[in-house]
């Protein structure tokens, strides 16, 4: 169930990407970050072009991991995981659209080539 | 019950009252000094989520702005989860949540609450739910820190305490945001 939940999201965050071949390259998680009361560990995760990154919401509700402009998870219910694969390199700067409080530290997600 | 002779059951009425007296007194008396157990804590939890859940419903239907309904809607949602977790935990450890004094204030003042917003509408209501959300959350809060978290034996339940403070620690920083936008 929460498998083919996040193998969901993958392949349509995978198909948002718009390039064809890129589903495959989506190799296993390389990076997990915990979403727990109410903040995320750790709070920058450094990625190669290409790994995925696995969100984890382990609070009994649900956030959202929201980079303006780059990606959106919208909710991510308890207990389900939501998976990225950054394309482009950078630093992406995310909060959570449903507790803007959480802005409170900077969360980021960087992405090396 | 219908054999008592009036003068006998007069009596009897007058003891039972004096024990209910005495023991209700026992009663408050034991966790003023002993603070709540584990039952307590657990039906003080839950009742408290399941206020500020029925005051979100409430904001979610009449609220005024989108912001506001969007908070309550939140309050809503994370506040059930809570309880969702907190049953299941209170199911494991099969302990039967406890009705306690402090249990019955909060359910009082979630009434009172209430009754008193389905009186007001628009801009009015927006800001009395907002100023009592800061406030309910400061008070759970301050419950948690004071009561519930020192007082809490069983080390699960002391856990899921601490992991669902922050949440209303930023519930209580969003309400101020409202609160402080309110008008704007
Ligand atoms: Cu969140």
């Amino acid at each position: 169930m929460l498998r083919s939940a996040a193998g969901a999201c993958a392949l349509v965050i995978a198909c948002g990407g718009g390039g064809i071949g890129e589903a495959a390259a989506a190799t296993g998680t390389a990076h997990t970050v915990v979403i727990e009361a109410v903040k995320y560990e750790p709070e920058t995760v450094t990625v190669k072009r290409g790994e995925t990154v696995a969100w984890v919401n382990k609070d009994p509700f649900p956030h959202t991991v929201t980079a303006k402009g780059a990606f959106d998870s919208r909710e991510i219910a308890a207990g389900k995981t939501w998976k990225f694969t950054p394309r482009k390199a950078g630093e992406y700067a995310y909060i959570c659209t449903l507790h803007p409080t959480m802005f409170g530290r900077a969360y980021r997600m960087r992405t090396v080539t | 019950m219908n054999s008592f002779k009036p003068m006998k059951s007069c009596a009897v009425a007058l003891a039972t009252g004096l024990l209910l007296m005495t023991s209700g007194v026992f009663a408050q008396a034991a966790p003023a000094t002993a603070g709540p157990n584990d039952a307590q804590i657990a039906h003080i939890v839950v009742t408290a989520n399941q206020v500020d859940i029925d005051a979100g419903k409430l904001a979610e239907s009449k609220g005024s702005k989108a912001d506001v309904k969007a908070f309550g809607k939140m309050m809503v949602t994370d506040h059930t989860g809570v309880n969702k977790e907190a049953t299941a935990l209170v199911e494991k450890l099969k302990v039967k949540p406890e009705d306690n004094p402090t249990s019955e204030s909060l359910k009082k003042g979630g009434e009172d609450n209430l009754k008193n917003l389905k009186a007001l509408s628009d801009g009015a209501f927006d800001k009395a739910y907002i100023d009592h959300e800061v406030a309910y959350h400061q008070q759970v809060i301050d419950a948690m820190d004071k009561t519930l978290v020192p007082n809490a034996k069983n080390t699960e339940l002391k856990a899921l305490l601490v992991k669902v403070r922050p949440a209303f620690v930023a519930h209580l920083d969003h309400a101020k945001q409202l609160q402080a936008s309110q008008g704007k």
